[in-house]
């Protein structure tokens, strides 16, 4: 209590000055507004960050509908088993309680730029002096011929974490002895370059245990993919002759799947699934489109700051961003986050504001205590976010170095969830 | 005189041995507000809530991690990781961080 009370004053002190400082902003109500929609590795690192720092003297809401967030990052390793399901599952409590986060549990309909409003599905705008958009992606059904909302849950593409995954490991252990389990990866760019490949390690490691006369088949969109090198070797080092990854020039191009008789037809061939992943390309999340600010299907940004192109009011971060050379990753999205929450907070309270710097590592699970990683460190230029240095795990790594990459992983994923929800 | 004398002596004492013995120029020009914003980096992994598989730091002594840091900058130290964070810093950075860091409560 006294802390909040500390708290109160503090904001009501802060906020006073930031009004004799910057009176235009001013919308009638005492503090500063942003509105963030979407509370994934964005939207809950920057509502937290901007709250936090701010001392409460920019009123934060944070709209997002979930009420427990199932993180997407982890979310193979519940695949696999290595994760219990409720163990990526995370409250907003603790964005309200510790910082006056106002969250509010409803869908972001629809963005009024001009009159700087945005509508939930219950009907009520909220107003914003600033706009964070950190929607995640929106699946492309139609990409795919044959794919549609009906067909995820007999060919789930489990890309937004959540009950999808669930479906998806119960597919994979109900599948017949020596079944198929076909993966059909998306094409660029999509979340979580190196996921797919992840996502075939994990079912590999349950039909090793369970069903070792299985099969895999990777029928991918692609000629190429992110740490190719290391999962290649590490599929034939702990699972021999399960996958066989089929590139595009090889197959000729997927040309339709069905559900029913779950098959896949390429060009030259046709491959028969018990279990089939199939993951279509991908957009920016459908606030985004409609907040016009994507040119395409994602939102481009002025890298030194996260701000759109097309609204300086509005900030895009993560998935949902042409932050390119930056991957679409939960790392990617928490480190844009901070750099947008110092520039807002700066923009609405005359706080300093620092240069923009960005980080990402991805890490990967291949078999037991088999851990690898690429990551790169990167600066805002001037028409896109450019890569400084970049590492990436070398494929003649011994057994403990790739436990303790396996272990630092863990200590990754505890470190950014605290950093989102803590 | 000898008052003088004295006071002369410990002027030269304080500056002998906290200016010059125990100053540290791996600290030098740390700016605390900018290691706040820095430290939004470190945090993404480093946490005081756990220490599994990556150690928490808050609290940890200053001159600790900027010489980890110059370490791990000048790739003496193992891990890609931070290898990669540290040759982004500039010295200034190093000590600011080092100092932010140390501020916090273990």
């Amino acid at each position: 209590m006294n802390n909040l009370s500390r708290r109160s004053f503090v904001s009501f002190a802060l906020a006073s000055t930031s009004l004799l400082a910057m009176p235009a902003i001013s919308t009638g109500s005492a503090r500063p507004k942003v509105v963030v929609v979407g509370g994934g590795a964005g939207g809950a690192t920057a509502a937290r960050y901007i709250a936090k720092d701010s001392k409460g003297a920019i009123d934060v809401t944070l709209i997002e509908a979930s009420k427990q967030y199932y993180t997407c990052f982890y979310s193979n390793l519940y695949l696999g088993g290595f994760r219990e399901y409720d163990s990526i599952g995370h409250s907003y409590d603790n964005l309200s309680a510790n910082h006056g986060v106002n969250v509010v549990h409803d869908w972001a309909i629809s963005v009024d730029s001009s009159a700087r409003k945005v509508r939930l599905g219950s009907g009520a705008t909220v107003s914003y002096d600033r706009l964070v958009l950190s929607p995640g992606i929106d699946i492309k059904y139609d990409s795919i011929n044959g794919y549609s909302v009906e067909a995820q849950t007999k060919m789930p593409h489990a890309w937004k974490s959540g009950t999808q995954v669930k479906v998806l490991r119960d597919q994979v252990l109900n599948m017949p002895k020596g079944g198929t389990f076909a993966m059909v990866p998306p094409p660029n760019p999509y979340r979580c370059p190196p996921g797919p490949y992840e996502r075939i390690s994990m079912v590999a490691h349950i039909l090793k245990e369970r069903n070792p006369t299985a099969k895999i088949v990777v029928v991918d969109p692609k000629n190429k993919f992110s740490k190719q090198g290391l999962f290649m070797a590490g599929w034939e080092k702990h699972y021999p002759g399960m996958v066989e990854w089929i590139d595009n020039d090889t197959h000729g191009g997927i040309k339709n799947v069905n559900p029913e008789t779950m098959e896949i037809e390429t060009d030259i061939d046709t491959f028969k699934a018990d279990v089939a992943c199939v993951v279509p390309a991908q957009k920016a999340g459908a606030i985004a489109m409609n907040a016009g600010v994507t040119d395409g299907d994602w939102s481009p940004i002025i890298p030194a700051s996260m701000q759109t192109r097309a609204d300086s009011n509005i900030y895009v971060l993560g998935d949902a961003s042409v932050a390119s050379s930056m991957p679409k990753s939960g790392f990617s999205a928490n480190s844009q986050a901070k750099v947008a929450a110092n520039h807002i907070r700066g923009e609405l309270t005359g706080s300093k504001v620092f240069a923009a710097k960005f980080s990402n590592t991805c890490w990967s699970l291949v078999a037991t205590n088999d851990g690898i990683k690429v990551g790169a460190n990167y600066k805002a230029g001037e028409e896109k976010i450019e890569a400084v240095e970049k590492f990436v795990s070398k494929t003649d790594e011994n057994n403990a170095k790739r436990k303790k990459t396996y272990e630092e992983s863990i200590g990754w994923y505890n470190g950014i969830t605290t950093d989102m929800f803590s | 005189m000898v008052k003088i004398v004295f006071k002369f002596f410990a002027v030269v004492s304080y500056l002998l041995i906290f200016r010059v013995l125990l100053a540290e120029p791996l600290l030098d020009g740390a700016d605390f507000d900018y290691g706040e914003y820095l430290s939004g980096q470190c945090v993404t992994c480093h946490q005081s809530s756990s220490d599994k598989g990556i150690p928490a730091i808050n609290g940890a002594e200053a001159l600790y991690i900027a010489k980890r840091l110059v370490l791990y900058k000048n790739k003496e130290l193992e891990n890609e990781v931070m290898q990669l964070v540290a040759s982004a810093l500039d010295k200034e950075e190093i000590a600011s961080l080092a100092i932010y860091f140390n501020s916090l409560e273990k």
